[in-house]
């Protein structure tokens, strides 16, 4: 509770310096959800049976974004965004994470429709930046734990004339926005990124990105011993969406390619994940605002050096989007989903300890969502 | 017949129903500048065809650009080109973002009638808007402190002003910003230190338009591209426009359309 008293006074102390801008935005959107889930579990201590039980049925504010959005002059603007939430941290009742803290420069560097971003922002990896949660569950990139939705860096983000793409290119922590402390500060590997989609002809998106990093801070310890556990990462994804009418569908394909020192080579090991997540707009047929959903997703870490954790994953998920306001651009304000989620997982190529010890789930979400962005000066 | 085949016909027919009553309404978002020409011209074009439905919204050139985006207009209405981003992120959508040229328009700079000003350079509306020249005094006017009035950043009008008169530059902290043609042209009309900038179709008797570096915004000034504030507006559609879509726009850029046009206070665009 301390945490969120100090972002907002923090938040009311920043206010009158953000009201002398030239735009204020306020923004925020509320996740509330029900979750039921049931799994096999062991059954007994012996840890070879399983039994099949409900493991979570519960509600939560899921997130709770609240942000604001400074334009301080036409070429820059900032943008600052707090998560609070109740499923992660149960701690005085309400978790808080630092989302965004960004400046946007749109002229530091004289390339038409080229903006300069500095700050906690965006990681431009696979879909994970413009991820808009048709589904519940997260970007594939997220879900796998391939890349941060956000972290602390520097990027310049670019459009192609005449609307054929985008790139980005940027360095970052490569810690992502949850860590702090020490962690950061030890941090000597920044991570180097690449980003690019084309838009050939309406309707067909091809991308593609590239990312490197290191983890677990440095290679040598305080003592000069070697750290076993830093490693170097080569992550990439290809990206291939066709939007047509009312049908827009996503593939994405994962790879990871984890390095250790060379004391402990024996542990490299690579992993791949691959996605495909439909969305049928029901509306130019049917009048109402539905969307149906759908995701397939295949993640392969069989090829894990911990026997234990190696795992085989087939996930399916259907859902239902009613979007029942919407603001004058057409954008949903008021959203209600359904899904479910089922995880199989392979019992020859998986070991015991992935997903925590539980075995295959079926999972359903209810989940109201609403947003409101207002512009007060 | 099976029972499952008669449901089955019975949701396709409901479909094509639904698809083929929505083909005859056009839902318009977007510019407020081309707000009277968008409306003029669907109250005519459906006195010629009654069985037609067009509904027109504001909001501006931004908001109706995203609402094309979002499939939840078939016209964005807008005052400006549409950048980079916003076709880039269209097409990834599957919308083809295809322009129509409706209109010319001049943004007139506007003060209140009782004002002496007559004229005003690029480089001086540009330190007016930045805060640099304070007083009407410092253009050859009345000692009055100048109201800076200016239009919301969603607005495309504002976009064309900031890149042809303020070259990107910051619009000083006091001003007022609004979300209309209208409410500029009201505010200036009854504050006698005011400026604003509005489009043609929005001059009224209670407000004055000064000339720009010795050119006035007329007919002429603007087709010739000699007014250093003179813009197209557009109507956007995803892809060619056909249809009923097609039959509106293609009115509106026929003679008769562009008698509404100029009616309506703007240029034709011939």
């Amino acid at each position: 509770m301390k945490k969120l008293l100090l972002a907002t006074l923090v938040g009311l102390f920043l206010l009158p310096a953000l009201l002398g801008a030239l735009e204020l935005k306020i923004s925020g959107e509320m996740w509330n959800r029900w979750t039921l889930e049931q799994g096999k579990v062991f059954a007994d201590t012996s840890l070879t049976a399983y039994k099949k039980e409900i493991t979570k049925n519960f509600f939560s504010l899921e997130r709770g974004y609240v942000g604001m959005e400074a334009k301080f002059s036409q070429s820059m603007k900032g943008r600052f965004t707090v998560d609070i939430f109740s499923s992660d941290i149960l701690k005085d009742g309400a978790g808080l994470k630092l989302k965004y803290a960004y400046l946007d420069f749109s002229n530091l560097i004289p390339i038409p429709d080229l903006t300069t971003t500095v700050g906690l922002q965006k990681v431009y990896f696979g879909s994970i930046y413009d991820w808009s949660y048709n589904l519940i569950g997260k970007a594939p990139t997220d879900e796998y734990k391939y890349a941060n939705s956000a972290d602390y860096g520097i990027s310049l983000n670019g459009y192609l004339p005449g609307g054929w793409g985008e790139y980005q290119l940027g360095m970052y922590n490569g810690e992502g926005y949850k860590n702090y402390g020490s962690n950061l500060k030890d941090n000597i590997d920044p991570a180097f990124l690449a980003n690019l989609r084309i838009v050939p002809t309406a309707g067909l998106t091809i991308g593609g990105s590239v990312m490197t990093n290191g983890s677990e801070r440095k290679l040598k310890l305080a003592d000069a011993t070697e750290n076993s556990s830093y490693n170097t990462q080569l992550l990439a994804d290809g990206i291939l969406r066709a939007a047509f009418g009312p049908l827009d569908i996503w593939a994405e394909y994962l790879y990871k390619d984890i390095s250790y020192a060379p004391n402990f080579s024996a542990k490299d090991y690579s992993a791949t994940c691959f996605s495909v997540f439909p969305t049928l707009k029901l509306k130019s047929l049917i009048g109402a605002d539905i969307d149906l959903q759908g995701r397939y997703d295949r993640s392969d870490e069989t090829r894990m050096p911990d026997s234990k954790k190696k795992n085989l994953l087939n996930a399916w998920t259907g859902g239902l989007n009613f979007n029942f306001m919407a603001d004058d651009s057409g954008s949903p304000a008021l959203q209600a989903q359904l899904n479910y989620v089922r995880k199989d997982y392979d019992e020859d190529a998986s070991g015991t300890d992935y997903a925590n010890g539980k075995k295959d789930t079926d999972i359903v979400m209810l989940q109201l969502k609403w947003r409101f962005a207002s512009t007060i000066n | 017949m099976n029972k499952k085949y008669i449901i089955v016909a019975l949701i396709l027919l409901l479909a094509i129903s639904f698809a083929v009553a929505k083909s005859r309404k056009i839902t318009c978002s977007g510019s407020t500048t081309v707000l009277p020409i968008a409306q003029a011209a669907a109250e005519a074009y459906m006195d010629k065809h009654p069985d037609v439905n067009i509904s027109i919204r504001g909001g501006g050139s931004g908001v109706g650009i995203a609402a094309l985006q979002n499939g939840s207009a078939d016209i964005a209405n807008s005052s400006r080109v549409m950048k980079a981003k916003e076709i880039s992120q269209a097409k990834s959508k599957g919308i083809n973002p295809t322009p129509y040229a409706v209109a010319l328009d001049g943004i007139a700079i506007v003060v209140h009638k009782s004002n002496s000003v007559a004229n005003l350079s690029i480089a001086q509306i540009r330190d007016i808007y930045n805060g640099k020249i304070k007083n009407w005094s410092e253009v050859g006017g009345p000692k009055l402190p100048i109201v800076v009035i200016s239009r919301d950043v969603a607005s495309g009008t504002f976009e064309v002003f900031n890149e042809k008169a303020l070259g990107g530059s910051k619009v000083v902290s006091s001003a007022q910003l609004l979300a209309s043609n209208n409410a500029v042209a009201s505010t200036v009309g009854s504050t006698p230190g005011g400026i604003g900038y509005i489009g043609l179709g929005y001059l009224t008797e209670e407000i004055k338009t000064v000339k720009v570096n010795s050119i006035t915004p007329n007919t002429k000034t603007v087709q010739d591209g000699s007014y250093p504030l003179a813009r197209k507006l557009y109507m956007y559609t995803n892809g060619k426009a056909k249809g009923d879509l097609g039959s509106y726009i293609a009115f509106i850029q026929s003679d008769a359309g562009q008698k509404i046009v100029v009616e309506q206070g703007f240029i034709a665009l011939k």
